[in-house]
């Protein structure tokens, strides 16, 4: 069910900066290759001075979902009004090129079977009756009757958090327990930031930090939530107020099992999300994980 | 005074007769009342016997219209460049073999762009391909035509996309994807624009022989 998704046109600002560097390098223009250094030093500098000041320490989380593969189960409401809308247009439907051959053969042996049947009366057709259409239609009730669908949903893998396959009809998040501070926690894959990366790199070093090679395709650039946290005043560093953490979604590529089946991860629906989540954590997350 | 006096009263009396003359005349014979405006020139006057007669005439007092012309054929839409904060001509394309899935996708994907202020370009559909699934006969060599599958194309161009926005527009498609539609989104290339036109063999064959 995973669609493929074009590749992103668009990069940041700073990326293209650097592009233009690179190719500056070797281009003879000096003027060229001078301002161009002179925007990233003074970009450089820039970020330098802010961080410098900047109380907070900045990290990228990575919102890695699973898709549905199936469609969800109707409602008891939904289930009857389809029913009811097919019955309709059942109705009004007008016959198909099958079931006007199944009706013209019915006919047929009708008159066959009649007293005063004569064949030559019949009109011409070569080659008849080698296939009637109700023998064509018995044959693909037994193909169908051999046919073995999988089952939807199963018990047993719906039960085991661990597992990608569960829950096939909505979708997952992952979730990592990791060491935040003092306490492990349960949360979305982070790591911190460093210098003279984007933060959506981050969050793909985040991913690739996990025990589990998961593929992973970015939607975009920008975050999609922010998650702000003061630490308290018994343990605050100086000139660290606190971290702020910026969130990056991401789609699942493929459902392969992980190589490390006793990694601390967890595919949790929205709802069970508020079980392992702290509050403020929860509330912020909640805001952008769609419950669609 | 007095044979003023007469004289008007005798013009008025007149005036009343020839009036319900007048009157009698046209009531007794209604249809002589219809205007011919239509089919007389707007510089003639036409002199009936109603004081009223062509009061309804407008027409002629609008501007004359140039005759309408053939709609010429349409120039292509510039293709725009993406920027850094917005992607620039993307095409949804959506294919799927049920077209009642396809059609309703599209035109949520459609909706959707409405609310969320993206601009649509353009909603158009390609032609429908057919594909036959032929079976191999159990015993035998020859295959019979087991299906027909129809692969139905829609294609929605939307134009300069916020990269910001992006993220949050492609989630919801996905998400509400339904079973069995293929979803792509490609940039739009002069390629895509010449590939709704039917090819025109004669024409390209004059072509070439004027070219050589």
């Amino acid at each position: 069910m995973a669609a493929p998704c074009g590749r992103m046109a668009s990069r940041p600002l700073f990326q293209l900066l650097s592009c233009f560097n690179r190719t500056a390098v070797g281009n003879a223009g000096i003027r060229q290759f001078s301002t161009a250094s002179v925007c990233r030093a003074t970009l450089q500098a820039k970020s330098v001075t802010e961080r410098a000041s900047s109380p907070w320490t900045l990290m990228a989380a990575v919102c890695l979902q699973r898709l549905p593969v199936i469609s969800a189960d109707c409602n008891p409401i939904e289930q009857q009004f389809k029913d009811m809308i097919l019955q309709m247009e059942l109705e009004k439907s007008v016959l198909s090129d099958h079931e006007l051959q199944l009706l013209e053969d019915a006919e047929r042996m009708r008159r066959k079977q009649a007293d005063d049947y004569d064949s030559d009366e019949e009109e011409g057709r070569d080659g008849q009756e080698i296939m009637l259409a109700q023998d064509l239609e018995d044959a693909w009730e037994q193909k169908l009757k051999s046919f073995q669908p999988a089952p939807r949903a199963r018990a047993d893998v719906d039960k085991d958090l661990t597992s990608a396959q569960r829950c096939l009809a909505e979708t997952l998040v992952l979730l990592a327990e990791q060491q935040v501070g003092k306490e492990k926690l349960w949360l979305l894959p982070q790591t911190q930031w460093q210098e003279g990366e984007t933060l959506r790199q981050t969050a793909e070093r985040a991913l690739d930090s996990l025990p589990a090679g998961y593929k992973a395709t970015f939607l975009g650039n920008a975050p999609c939530g922010v998650y702000k946290y003061k630490l308290p005043k018994a343990i605050r560093i100086e000139n660290t107020v606190g971290t702020k953490v910026f969130f990056f979604k991401a789609i699942l590529s493929d459902s392969a099992p992980p190589k490390a089946p006793k990694a601390p991860l967890l595919w949790l629906t929205k709802s069970e999300l508020q079980r392992y989540l702290k509050p403020a954590y929860m509330m912020k997350v909640d805001r952008f994980v769609l419950g669609v | 005074m007095n044979p003023v006096l007469r004289k008007l009263q005798v013009s008025v009396t007149q005036q009343v007769l020839v009036l319900n003359q007048a009157f009698t005349s046209c009531r007794a014979t209604p249809s002589i009342r219809h205007p011919i405006w239509c089919t007389a020139s707007a510089n003639e006057r036409q002199y009936r016997s109603m004081p009223t007669h062509g009061i309804g005439r407008w027409r002629y007092l609008l501007p004359k219209q140039a005759p309408k012309k053939r709609r010429e054929k349409q120039p292509m839409k510039p293709i725009l460049a993406a920027t850094d904060t917005a992607y620039g001509s993307l095409n949804v394309k959506l294919s799927g073999y049920d077209m009642t899935l396809v059609e309703h996708y599209t035109q949520y994907i459609h909706n959707l762009c409405n609310r969320l202020g993206i601009r649509v370009a353009e909603s158009y559909a390609l032609p429908t391909k057919s594909t036959e699934v032929m079976l191999m006969q159990e015993k035998g060599t020859k295959m019979y035509v087991d299906a027909v599958l129809k692969t139905h194309e829609r294609v929605v161009q939307v134009n300069s996309l916020n990269a910001a926005l992006c993220p949050v527009f492609m989630e919801v498609l996905l998400k509400n994807q339904p079973e069995g539609v293929q979803l792509s989104v490609k940039e739009h290339t002069e390629a895509d624009y010449h590939s709704r036109f039917k090819a025109r063999p004669e024409l390209e064959g004059l072509m070439a022989q004027i070219n050589q």
